[in-house]
């Protein structure tokens, strides 16, 4: 029976092939420095399950948005425990994906033939911070508020620009109810799917490539 | 790069690979080992550390101090310390867009800028150099963002010492890279000089730095927590005019409101009638028609957003008949009294004068200069404060006011001194008994004393 399915199945998807393009390939000898990646990988998949929890309760409005956070800190069950893993997953990965890029730096591993991974490597830097800087507005507290206020301000001085920009990233001059639905559309919606684009190619490139050595007086 | 280097690159791969592991098993069980590690401190920091508890958010309160995500409080320190360089301070852009702009532009472009196939690190000082130093600044900076500029004295020693570690060492540092940069003993010790004194100077910042004041915000996260502390504000900006219960209809012994005839806020007619957010408006806003001042910080009230969300709240579970008082709210505000018990102020006292004392006994309002906010407060302050409480002596003018004795002036007779208090209703008689049995008591101050003082076995019941 279970060979039947099986069969059925390796005939449509060619398990060996996967196992031998995916798993079975050669790699030079890595240390903990290469779990980074996979590590900052393994946090945006953590952030993205905890962060659907978190919008089954969420409600992206002035009026509602801190009531509906305190609701899932107080009244659903583990609702605390998403919350901050949700958290401190986002503090984790800026962390992470840091030092992941000093890694790659340090041991001059975005040179040929991985400079694309490099280039896609920033785009993910770039778009996790972006990650983290919408989803700091959401909880619609104090903090929140004023770090979005001063962060959208500082993005305002770019001369000729500044205003354009200031406008576009609140919805209005000011932060409003437009802010926080536009943070909300961006956190959960555009960047996510920016990140995770760029994170596919950035893991065909690995895999086609295969990670680097480490140098050695030779390089 | 030509075809050749290209070729050398891809053989040298091709051996390490030879000598090395295979994807499956080996590469990956680290990388589960990994990513498991870090679901497990995911929980501990969500179980045990948690998420700090803030405030609602408050567009009026200008007082709070903005700051950023903590990943770019090193840019934010960065621009402050940039802003107090003289002339190019002032031409904010190059330090908010053009400086970032080009880091992050190198970053980028770093595979086509650095071209040389050498991968080797003695081979790639220059680069390694100026990372390390980057790292350091950000890293630094970062440690140092809660330091202020300019101290409270208005000593600009930190400030300086900040700009140093922050601008002056990187760009010197960056300027000698310049130079030595075909040397690579020179770039070394450059580089962990420059490193080095970073840390050592930000090491004397943040131990000089002056001890950050623990800032308390309370917020009340559970229902019954925001009724407690709604009932405390409630009390302290309400009860005056409005009544402990909400229930007076004309207000008496207000100055310049006396008479005014209000509707009694805890009545059907208001509740039914008002929305939370409607509620939540008038306090902010006030009544001016009907003498009622702005509530609300921004139209120059003392109470933010969340404190008139907690008043509303408040309001609802107590008087709203629709509503459910959950049980725990509704416990009394101080332990019942045994026989030959004497009450302590942090038990029974505070939450009293807090409820119903504090309204007017705080500073900016007319009470004769009698404060009641803390425990020495009530002992010492006012304009009578000899006689106001006198340990063991019925005839404090505290005891008797609130027995329904008035003062009366002894040089204008006729003229009462001090009124009856609380103006408009009297205490209940056990709240009496409490003041009562405090002052002839000698007022002790915490339970343990007070337990000493009591003549029952079971000094402080547990409530």
């Amino acid at each position: 029976m279970w060979n039947t399915i099986y069969n059925w199945l390796d005939e449509r998807l060619g398990f060996n092939e996967l196992y031998t393009n995916l798993l079975d390939r050669p790699e030079p000898k890595t240390t903990w420095w290469n779990t980074l990646g996979s590590a900052s990988m393994f946090l945006f998949i953590m952030q993205g399950l905890t962060g659907i929890f978190l919008t089954v309760y969420y409600t992206p409005s002035p009026d509602h948005a801190y009531d509906s956070i305190q609701y899932i800190m107080e009244g659903v069950a583990f609702g605390w425990l998403i919350r901050g893993i949700h958290h401190w997953g986002a503090t984790l990965m800026v962390i992470l994906v840091f030092v992941h890029m000093l890694r790659v730096f340090f041991t001059a591993s975005f040179k040929f033939p991985r400079e694309l991974t490099w280039l896609i490597g920033i785009g993910l830097f770039l778009t996790t911070l972006g990650m983290g800087f919408t989803g700091y507005l959401l909880p619609w507290n104090q903090k929140a508020y004023w770090a979005t206020t001063v962060g959208t301000q500082i993005a305002g001085t770019v001369p000729f620009l500044g205003e354009f920009i200031l406008k576009a990233l609140r919805g209005g001059p000011e932060l409003s109810a437009l802010t926080l639905q536009r943070f909300f559309s961006a956190h959960i919606w555009i960047i996510p799917a920016l990140l995770a684009g760029l994170m596919g190619v950035h893991l065909y490139l690995i895999i086609k490539h295969g990670e680097s050595h480490f140098p050695t007086k030779e390089d | 790069m030509n075809d050749e280097t290209k070729q050398k690159i891809n053989k040298r791969y091709e051996r390490e690979l030879d000598k090395g592991e295979r994807f499956w098993p080996d590469t990956i069980f680290r990388d589960l080992i990994m990513s498991l590690g870090i679901f497990l401190l995911l929980i501990l920091l969500a179980s045990f550390v948690g998420i700090p508890v803030e405030p609602k958010a408050d567009p009026s309160d200008t007082s709070y101090i903005p700051r950023p995500e903590w990943y770019f409080l090193f840019l934010f320190k960065f621009l402050a310390l940039y802003g107090q360089l003289p002339l190019i301070g002032k031409i904010e852009w190059l330090a908010t867009v053009l400086v970032p702009g080009v880091a992050i532009g190198i970053l980028t472009l770093l595979p086509f800028i650095e071209k040389s196939p050498n991968r080797y690190y003695s081979k790639r000082i220059l680069p390694i150099s100026i990372m390390t130093i980057m790292v350091t600044g950000i890293v630094m900076l970062t440690l140092m963002s809660e330091v202020p500029t300019v101290a409270e004295d208005g000593s600009t020693l930190l400030g300086t010492l900040q700009t140093i570690v922050g601008i002056f060492i990187p760009v010197i540092a960056y300027v000698l890279f310049a130079f030595f940069k075909s040397n690579t003993r020179l770039m070394i010790w450059t580089t962990s000089l420059a490193a080095l004194s970073m840390i050592i100077i930000s090491g004397t910042v943040l131990a000089l730095a002056p001890e950050k004041k623990a800032e308390e915000t309370e917020v009340a996260t559970t229902l019954v927590d925001q009724i407690f502390a709604g009932q405390d504000l409630y009390s302290i900006h309400c009860t005056e005019c409005h009544g402990d219960d909400g229930s007076i209809a004309v207000i008496q012994g207000v100055e310049g409101l006396e008479g005014e005839k209000i509707t009694p806020i805890n009545s059907r007619d208001v509740l039914y009638t008002i929305t939370d957010s409607a509620m939540a408006e008038v306090i902010a806003y006030g009544r001016p028609s009907s003498g009622m001042t702005p509530f609300g910080k921004t139209y120059g009230g003392e109470l933010s957003k969340s404190e008139i969300d907690y008043i509303v709240v408040f309001m609802r579970y107590m008087w709203d008949d629709r509503f459910e008082v959950p049980q725990e709210a509704l416990k009394p505000l101080f332990p019942p009294l045994a026989a030959g018990e004497v009450p302590s102020y942090d038990v029974h006292i505070q939450p009293i004068v807090k409820r119903y004392c504090i309204s007017c006994h705080r500073a900016g309002k007319e009470n004769n200069n009698y404060l009641m906010t803390t425990y020495e407060e009530i002992l010492t302050t006012g304009d009578q404060a000899a006689n106001n409480v006198i340990a063991g002596d019925e005839g404090s003018y505290l005891l008797q006011v609130i027995q329904e004795h008035a003062i009366m002036n002894p040089e204008k007779p006729g003229e009462e001194l001090i009124g009856v208090m609380p103006p408009n209703r009297a205490l209940k008689p056990n709240v009496v008994d409490v003041f009562f049995r405090w002052v002839m008591n000698g007022m002790p101050r915490t339970a343990v004393e007070a337990g000493a003082l009591s003549t029952t076995p079971a000094a402080t019941p547990t409530p």
